[in-house]
């Protein structure tokens, strides 16, 4: 094809246990570039890369690497022709140093087969140096954050020498400040002749390192070309195979009296004298940056974290917590940001997700009424227009939109009145984003009281009612609904002087 | 649109059917060991032969149920064999002591359900790794069973207790039923309880669990003591088939009770595992050994087939699984 093609996908395809993950993969990505991918959850664009990186074997379909047929058939093989991904979950060890992890699989030894710690060291500093990324090659990969976890992953491929490094939804779980500097890298890995595959949900992103795009929906590749050919509308149109307004805004309304009053909270040293309060039929936003302490609150008010001091009130009365069932029977919510680990048991079929938070309701002197589920299962979907092969599949085959409706159906069943909802929009696709926020809106209506944390200030804007931001575990501040980034960024990030 | 919605559908109903498929596979192996067996001895299928099977199994099977729910739930318990040794001493201590047979019974099965009580307690107060605790437990149920005999066995028992574990009941024998009955239990309480759908929750994600309000202590100590009362019980059914209570009955049976579990597809990190998976892996073990009794292969033979047997099933079981839950997002 083109001349300096490094990578050519033709009509790859994958099916999981006869489900069609991906049938028409198609992509050339050339040294030099950034190449954007695009698409819903469950388009492909995971398994895509997967088959690139050698962690999944493709059915058919033809890979070309410098215009020779490849078959990469394990991680190692991929990285041996030149080829690295950073992924969206890190994949280090723990326990083991940044240097260690940087070198790992690939050693350097002397004659008698022990590893040459020294060199090693210093190998791993030069790189660091050479890029001014903020580590030390003897920090423990562990105790990183999760930027500082991806600059572990990208100083293993250049240190590998690889030509293409694909980038699976980076920032996603990023700081404003770090999104920044990862993208700083991603251009200066292109400037440096280096191929980029970069997969993301944040559509704000793609002028800022974008070259050319390539779109994935429902397993067919729907769009490719340069980027400056195309608007963000027509991307999400071929994203979502529909006309769809990407600029969703709720109409507000009316709060009534108070249902969740936090007054004082000092916890763990990580909140210090939080006192705001959430009314029935409203949503309130809560920005903050990474670290501000916005999770560690949800955490507190839901009974996780030990709380200090301080008092919280619903509906006028003292409410005591200290486990998450207290908060559960006290009719609290949580839909946690990593819904993977802690919202659903995904190795269990959506039925008993469903119904998990409230089997008493399901239940008759500790029997389950197995029909009852069926049909409890079946309101919800209908409610939340869920997407499901049926009741009995496995919770985490479902794409990352219709995970978080389940877990939101089960708190709906609970019957929940004061949701809290942590970064409700992560990982998932523009369509799906819409539909929670329009879930949340009917809650509102219904009169429950919602908390919002997101990262996503565009979101806040157009969802919350108004929003309270975090700093340093304080809240600096409450802004209505109308305000503008600007404000909310500036206190977020502005120091405050004590 | 519809179309392409309905090849979705049979693409995944298609799927169902592999999946179903491969589920079968234990029990097809169990069918093609029965038939072999019956072609290759003709002492086979004799009923002297096959109660004599259904007996050696049912101690195991009865204790493998239990396991069944505990490995559901996440854990594990390496103590069931010291367990088993202690209901069947003190429940036929009892009877020497002139105590009715039935009290007899209900004190070993009331012993395997103190033991059980404990490991669940240490395990969900003390938020220890169930399998140091059983491991611990081991050696205390163990000790504590040899200090209780002096190290000596119990022989002074009514014949009447003999019937539990050797006589027939309509034609076959008693343990069968009493076997039969377990399992009905314990797959009701798996698929239409409470307690094993808490089970299979806290085993398949125990975060999860927390935040969704459920009392995981609570269940967890229920788990692990429905796992003692039926290692009790297997105690009482060991002592009657040997009639004496022997401190030192039931030495690695805790193995063989997994093993079962295991092959039957239980997955040791929880959240997978079935009653007829475990029936079908006990008995995959028990005709494996009466298989090579009567064929006339050694004991020492045995020990690696069953080995072999145990890692290939968990192999075909991974391979399923990966096929299946490849992932996709």
């Amino acid at each position: 094809m083109g001349r300096g093609v490094l990578l050519e996908l033709n009509n790859i395809r994958k099916s999981y246990g006869g489900v069609a993950a991906l049938q028409d993969g198609n992509l050339s990505v050339s040294a030099g570039e950034v190449h954007l991918l695009l698409g819903e959850n469950g388009a492909g664009k995971s398994t895509l890369m997967k088959i690139v990186a050698g962690m999944v074997e493709r059915d058919g379909g033809e890979m070309l690497w410098n215009g020779r047929p490849v078959n990469v058939r394990t991680p190692g093989e991929a990285a041996a022709i030149g080829i690295a991904m950073v992924h969206q979950e890190s994949l280090l060890a723990p326990h083991l140093s940044v240097a260690e992890n940087i070198f790992l699989g690939r050693e350097e030894t002397n004659r008698a087969g022990l590893l040459k710690r020294g060199k090693m060291l210093e190998a791993a500093q030069r790189l660091i140096d050479e890029h001014h990324f903020p580590l030390s090659p003897e920090w423990r990969a562990g105790r990183l954050s999760p930027a500082g976890k991806q600059l572990v992953e990208i100083c293993r491929a250049l240190r590998n020498g690889s030509s293409l490094l694909i980038f699976d939804e980076p920032t996603s779980s990023l700081t404003v400040d770090e999104s920044a500097e990862v993208m700083r890298i991603v251009r200066e890995l292109r400037d440096r002749k280096m191929a980029v595959i970069y997969i993301t949900h944040r559509l704000e992103e793609l002028r800022a390192i974008g070259d050319r795009v390539t779109v994935l929906r429902d397993g067919h590749t729907v769009h490719h070309g340069a980027l400056a050919n195309v608007s963000t509308e027509e991307l999400i149109t071929h994203m979502v195979g529909r006309k769809l307004s990407g600029f969703y805004q709720r109409e507000r309304q009316q709060p009534g009296p108070p249902m969740l009053e936090v007054r004082h909270l000092n916890a763990g040293g990580k909140l210090f004298d939080i006192s705001f309060t959430l009314r029935a039929g409203e949503i309130v936003g809560m920005a903050g940056l990474i670290g501000a302490g916005r999770t560690e609150l949800c955490r507190a008010i839901f009974g996780i974290d030990r709380v200090d001091s301080g008092d919280v009130l619903l509906k006028g009365r003292p409410l005591h917590v200290s486990s998450p069932r207290d908060a559960v029977a006290a009719g609290i919510a949580l839909v946690t940001e990593d819904r993977q680990v802690t919202g659903l048991a995904t190795k269990l079929p959506v039925e008993f997700n469903m119904t998990l938070a409230n089997t008493d309701g399901i239940c008759r002197w500790g029997v389950l009424d197995l029909q009852r589920q069926a049909r409890v299962t079946e309101e919800y979907r209908k409610k939340l227009r869920i997407r499901m092969a049926s009741p009995k599949q496995l919770a985490g085959r479902l794409s990352g939109g219709n995970q978080q409706k389940v877990v939101i159906g089960k708190w709906l069943f609970r019957g929940a009145r004061v949701f809290l909802f942590d970064e409700p929009t992560r990982g998932i696709d523009v369509g799906a984003k819409v539909e929670v926020f329009e879930v949340m809106d009917e809650l509102a209506r219904s009169g429950a009281a919602v908390l919002m944390v997101s990262s996503e200030m565009q979101e806040l804007l157009q969802v919350a009612d108004r929003i309270l931001v975090m700093r340093q575990g304080r809240i600096t501040g409450e802004l209505p609904g109308s305000t503008t980034q600007n404000e909310i960024m500036r206190l977020a990030a502005l120091q405050v002087k004590s | 649109m519809s179309d392409a919605k309905s090849a979705a559908d049979a693409a995944v109903s298609a799927a169902g059917r592999r999946i179903s498929l491969q589920k079968v596979l234990p029990f097809a192996s169990l069918i093609v060991l029965f038939v072999g067996l019956a072609i290759a001895s003709p002492h086979f299928l004799t009923s002297t032969n096959l109660s004599s099977v259904v007996r050696q199994t049912a101690v195991i099977n009865i204790m493998a149920l239990g396991m069944t729910i505990i490995i559901i739930s996440g854990g594990i318990d390496l103590s069931v064999g010291a367990v088993l040794a202690m209901g069947g001493l003190l429940g036929t201590m009892a009877m020497a002591k002139g105590m009715p047979i039935m009290a007899g019974v209900g004190i070993g099965i009331l012993t395997g359900l103190g033991c059980g009580l404990l490991n669940g307690i240490l395990i969900a107060r003390l938020k220890i790794a169930p399998f140091i605790v059983t491991l611990g437990t081991l050696g205390i149920f163990r000790g504590a069973t040899l200090i209780l005999s002096n190290g000596l066995p119990v022989h002074e028992i009514p014949q009447g207790f003999a019937f539990l574990g050797e006589g027939n009941f309509l034609y076959v024998p008693f343990v069968l039923w009493l076997l039969l009955l377990c399992a009905a239990a314990v797959h009701f309480i798996l698929d239409h309880t409470k307690l094993g759908r808490y089970a299979f929750a806290i085993g398949s994600n125990p975060a999860a669990a927390i935040y969704a309000g459920i009392p995981v202590s609570r269940y967890t100590i229920a788990v692990y003591a429905i796992g003692g009362m039926l290692t009790g019980l297997s105690g009482m059914i060991e002592a009657s088939r040997l009639m004496t209570g022997q401190p030192t009955a039931g030495q690695g049976y805790e193995l063989q009770a997994i093993a079962a579990v295991v092959i039957g597809g239980g997955s040791l990190t929880g959240g997978e595992g079935s009653v007829a998976g475990t029936l079908i892996g006990a008995f995959i073990m028990g005709l494996l050994s009466n298989g090579s009794d009567l064929l006339g292969i050694s004991n020492y033979v045995q020990q690696v087939v069953i080995g072999a047997v145990i890692i290939l099933a968990v192999t075909v079981d991974e391979v399923r699984k990966r096929g299946r839950s490849g992932g996709n997002a």
